[in-house]
């Protein structure tokens, strides 16, 4: 056998080694690959999971009496959609409120309240939105939504803080009148999955931002009292 | 000079492409968990872009953040960074694209990237444009790795036996 052969031989064994080591490279590159994929579907499915779980939850609790977020009696329809926690909800109060008022007591407009939780993320956890809104709707069962709105408003916390306590969203209901049926209900919790719900309710309207305010079904953009009346004449010929 | 850069590329690559992956895992991380502890909200975020129902778009939400941060983990640990920085970068694209057209449309809301979600304050302006250029700087990243997905300290090396 010549010395050219036998190297020869050695340089074949040493490509198929070498073929061989990249096919292995490449097997295990295909493996990682295929657990990064998996695990990513994983994921996924998990929090699909985890979200229907929660859904779920949100869904218990008691829905309020309708007509108790409504103000007057007038042809045209007014929703306000409003978080307490907001800032420009609360200017919004402040600075048109009043128009609402006043239009709702001429029977002009028939307006209707929706305390919707979207700003939960402000208050370090203790989710003021919700609560507040939870407990105005035990203020619409008391009747009493109105002057509570305005109370909470009036005393509206800081983005960033803890928001009102419980016990002190309950003693502003007991300063517009409110008694221990509404405390038991704030205490309780009843309506928070039910603030859950119109907030979802609120979004697939299209709800993005509060506040928002529907004028007969369009949206508002001039929310000043002169905006509104314009709004409101417009809608009613 | 020249040489000595030639020299100093390869070497230092792969230790580049590991601050890099870091970073994209950080960026992943990040996003999913400032999203993961209201998936409600992040639902209302994705919905607040308008481009699918509401049915939709809550799911989407709550998908979303767990995939990020698994994202974000298998970037961490390297695994099969190419495909990772793949799926990085196509979610990206879709985000930009969902920005771009918030902003074509004349749509008033915040991204929802970290987690404060559609809703914009009366005062507050969109800012598209930071947004855009945020997420084009996150494109690069995964750029790179798409192109050099070797990197240093990560679990590709060890199964492929880099030194």
């Amino acid at each position: 056998m010549s010395t050219a052969t036998k190297r020869g031989r050695a340089e074949a064994a040493r490509q198929a080694k070498e073929a061989l080591a990249a096919q292995e490279r490449k097997r295990r590159a295909l493996f990682a690959g295929a657990v990064a994929v998996v695990v990513l579907i994983v994921a996924g499915l998990i929090g699909w999971a985890v979200w229907a779980g929660q859904k779920d939850g949100g869904d218990s609790g008691a829905t309020p009496p309708a007509a108790g977020f409504t103000a007057g009696t007038g042809p045209v329809a007014v929703d306000i959609y409003a978080d307490f926690m907001c800032p420009a909800c609360n200017q919004f109060e402040q600075q048109t409120g009043p128009t609402v008022d006043q239009l709702a007591a001429e029977g002009k407009i028939t307006v209707t309240y929706h305390p919707i939780a979207i700003l939960d993320r402000f208050s370090n956890g203790t989710q003021y939105s919700t609560r507040a809104a939870a407990a105005s709707a035990a203020a619409a069962e008391g009747g009493k939504f109105v002057p509570y709105l305005k109370a909470l408003y009036a005393q509206q916390p800081a983005e960033g803080t803890d928001g009102l306590s419980d016990d002190r969203l309950v003693e502003i209901g007991r300063s517009v009148g409110l008694g221990d049926e509404f405390a038991a209900t704030v205490k309780d919790g009843t309506y928070r999955g039910w603030a859950k719900r119109t907030t979802d309710a609120a979004s697939e309207r299209g709800v993005t931002g509060t506040p928002t305010i529907y004028v007969a079904g369009q949206e508002l953009k001039d929310r000043s009292p002169a905006g509104l009346q314009a709004a409101v004449a417009a809608a009613n010929p | 000079m020249t040489k000595q850069r030639t020299a100093a590329w390869p070497a230092l690559r792969p230790w580049l492409g590991t601050l890099v992956r870091l970073g994209l895992a950080a960026v992943w991380l990040a996003a999913g968990f400032a999203k993961v502890g209201d998936l409600a909200e992040s639902g209302r975020a994705v919905n607040a872009y308008r481009v699918m129902p509401f049915a939709a778009a809550e799911v989407v939400g709550a998908v979303l953040p767990f995939v990020e941060i698994a994202l974000g983990l298998l970037l961490l640990a390297g695994v099969a960074v190419r495909v990772t920085a793949g799926v990085s970068a196509a979610l990206l694209l879709v985000f930009v694209a969902g920005i771009a057209s918030a902003w074509a449309r004349g749509l008033r809301i915040d991204c929802g990237c970290f987690g404060s979600g559609g809703d914009l304050a009366a005062g507050a302006d969109p800012a598209y444009l930071t947004e855009l250029a945020r997420d084009g700087g996150f494109l690069l990243l995964a750029g790179f790795l798409l192109v050099w997905p070797r990197t240093r300290l990560s679990v590709d090396a060890w199964i492929q036996g880099d030194k």
